[in-house]
This record gives structure tokens, sequence and C-alpha cells, in this order.
């Protein structure tokens, strides 16, 4: 009976050989296991590549905490590296001395809707109004890595009326 | 006579070049920005930013940047009728309705995807990058108004 196999297997070892070799083929065809250690790098231009405008760094959209806030804040640099804040789309309540700041997303007071002790922020000024696009200029040194959140904010009551985490554009 | 012809025909020639480099220049410079969002995907980590914009003629376009992901065989850039998509979707068991871009051109880096004039972009609000080959989501980004 072995010798029987034995001599079958001998008879048809290159058709076996053959198919295994096309299942394998098969398998990695399917499978592409290669890819995982290759990676494949691309680099397009922007459709804007040769302008002069003001380009977007950092974005996020504003969600209402104390009052309702909606919209998008971007912050810009111009050509010549001035940079600035732009709400677009943008509402929230009207309130007494609301400013514009950024803060720092991971601070522990901004999580609550009424901020005890200081905020530790950056000041923007107030807010010229409760709806529309609006532009506020950034002071010269500010690290938007460690202030990466724009905070609608009520000095008065210390209330954060809303907050925007600002991420890589 | 011959002179003159000649003189017209360079004057053309000028007006012509100077006449066209302004309009090229304003051509590639006016792309709005009409959406973004950024991906998240765990089972093959993606990330990055997607951004739709539309350019002076009107067309769409969708624009990766920032963007990592990982390689693999048949992956595709689609747009999908959700508001957002888990990280182990499978739009083929769920049956969701989707547009698409073409296969993805890199696993990193900035790339350019047109999209179909006619999109509806108020239906299709999420990108994903979709391997055909298993049904599988690598990474979905829901997009919002810019």
């Amino acid at each position: 009976m072995v010798a029987h196999i034995g001599s079958w297997l001998l008879r048809w070892k290159w058709v076996i050989v053959a198919f295994g070799f096309l299942a394998l083929i098969g398998a990695w065809w399917v499978f592409r296991p290669e890819k995982l250690w290759i990676n494949q790098k691309v680099n397009e231009p922007a459709p804007f590549a040769s302008s002069t405008d003001p380009q977007p760094l950092y974005t996020g959209r504003l969600e209402g905490k104390a009052h309702q806030t909606s919209g998008r804040a971007t912050i810009y640099k111009t050509i010549d590296g001035k940079q600035y804040l732009r709400l677009t789309d943008f509402s929230t309540s009207n309130g007494p001395d609301v400013h514009v700041l950024l803060a720092q997303s991971d601070d522990e007071s901004l999580k609550q809707e009424i901020v005890k002790g200081q905020l530790d922020s950056v000041e923007l000024g107030p807010l010229k109004g409760n709806q529309g696009d609006q532009n506020y200029d950034l002071p010269v040194p500010v690290d938007l890595q460690k202030y990466n959140a724009a905070v609608i904010y009520c000095e008065r009551f210390h209330a954060v009326f809303g907050v925007a985490k600002l991420e890589q554009f | 006579m011959v002179r003159k012809i000649r003189t017209v025909l360079a004057l053309a020639a000028l007006a012509f070049t100077f006449g066209l480099r302004p309009s090229a220049h304003a051509q590639d410079s006016k792309a709005k920005t009409l959406e973004t969002g950024t991906f998240h995907g765990k089972v093959h980590s993606t990330s990055g930013r997607a951004t739709i914009y539309q350019k002076e003629d009107g067309s769409l376009l969708l624009r990766l940047t920032n963007f990592k992901t990982s390689n693999g065989p048949d992956v595709h850039v689609i747009l999908i009728a959700v508001k957002d998509a888990d990280d182990d979707a499978n739009f083929l068991k769920s049956g969701v309705e989707r547009v698409e871009l073409g296969p993805l051109k890199g696993n990193q880096g900035d790339q350019n995807y047109q999209i179909p004039s006619g999109t509806d972009l108020s239906k299709f609000q999420t990108v994903s990058i979709y391997c055909e080959r298993f049904n599988a989501n690598f990474g979905a980004a829901p997009l919002e108004k810019f």
C-alpha cells in the first residue's frame, strides 16, 4: 500500500510541484504580503500651488459648551509670515465681555463649562460679532503646537462658550 | 508692406503671451475649499486630512495631505453615502452607495483625485480608503463644511 502511494507520488511529482507553485503565486497575488514592508510615497502639488493667498495651517470645528456654538476655526499664514485665526460659518450666543482665546486642548479646566481659577491662554481680542466670518491676528510668538484650541470665552463669568480643537490642515 | 505685417504679427504674439499668462495664473490660484475632515482607522492605521476643492471651472478635486495608511492589494479611494464609517466597516455587506475615485496612488504623501462631475456632496459625506479585494475599510474621513 505504502509502496503504491510512493510510486503514485513519484509519477505525479512534477504535476504536484507545478500545482503547488501555481497555488503559491495565486496566494501571493491575492495577499501581496510584501506590501506590508514596502511603502509607496507620492507627492502631488496642491491645486493652487502658485497661489499667493494665505495658506491654512490648522483647522477644527467649534463645539458648544456653556452656550450653543458652531462653525469652523482656521489658522492661516499669509505670504509675509503673519498668522491669523479666521472664524467661518460661525454662530454663538451674544454675551458680556466675550473674547477669543487660544488655549491647550488637553487643559482640564476647558473640560468644564465654567473655568475655575486661571485659564492658561493667549488672548486674541474681544469677539467682534456673535455671528459671521471674522479674523483675529495672532501675536507674533505663539506656539501653535501647545495652544492648539480656539476658545470662545466669557471673561466676566469664566464661561466657555465653545471650543475648537485645531488639527493640522 | 512685409515689414508692416511682421510688426503686426510680433505685436500679436506679444499680446498673446502676456494676455495668456495672467489668466493661467488666476486659474490655478482660485481653488475654493469646500469640505475637510481627518482620517481615522485602527485596523490598518490610517491618518491625515481629506479636503475637497472646487476649481475655477467648477470641477471637484479630493486632496489627501499628511496622509498615511498601510499598503495593500487593490486599495481604492471612494466616497460613501454615510455620515461616518466604522473602522472595520464592510460596505459590500451593508450595501452602502459609493462613488469610485480611483486606485490609491500611494500609501503615503499628498495626492489628488478627480471627483466625477455631478457628484452630490451633501449625500456622499465620507471618504474611505477601501480594499476592494477583501472589502475592508482601511480608514474613513467624515467631511465637514470648511
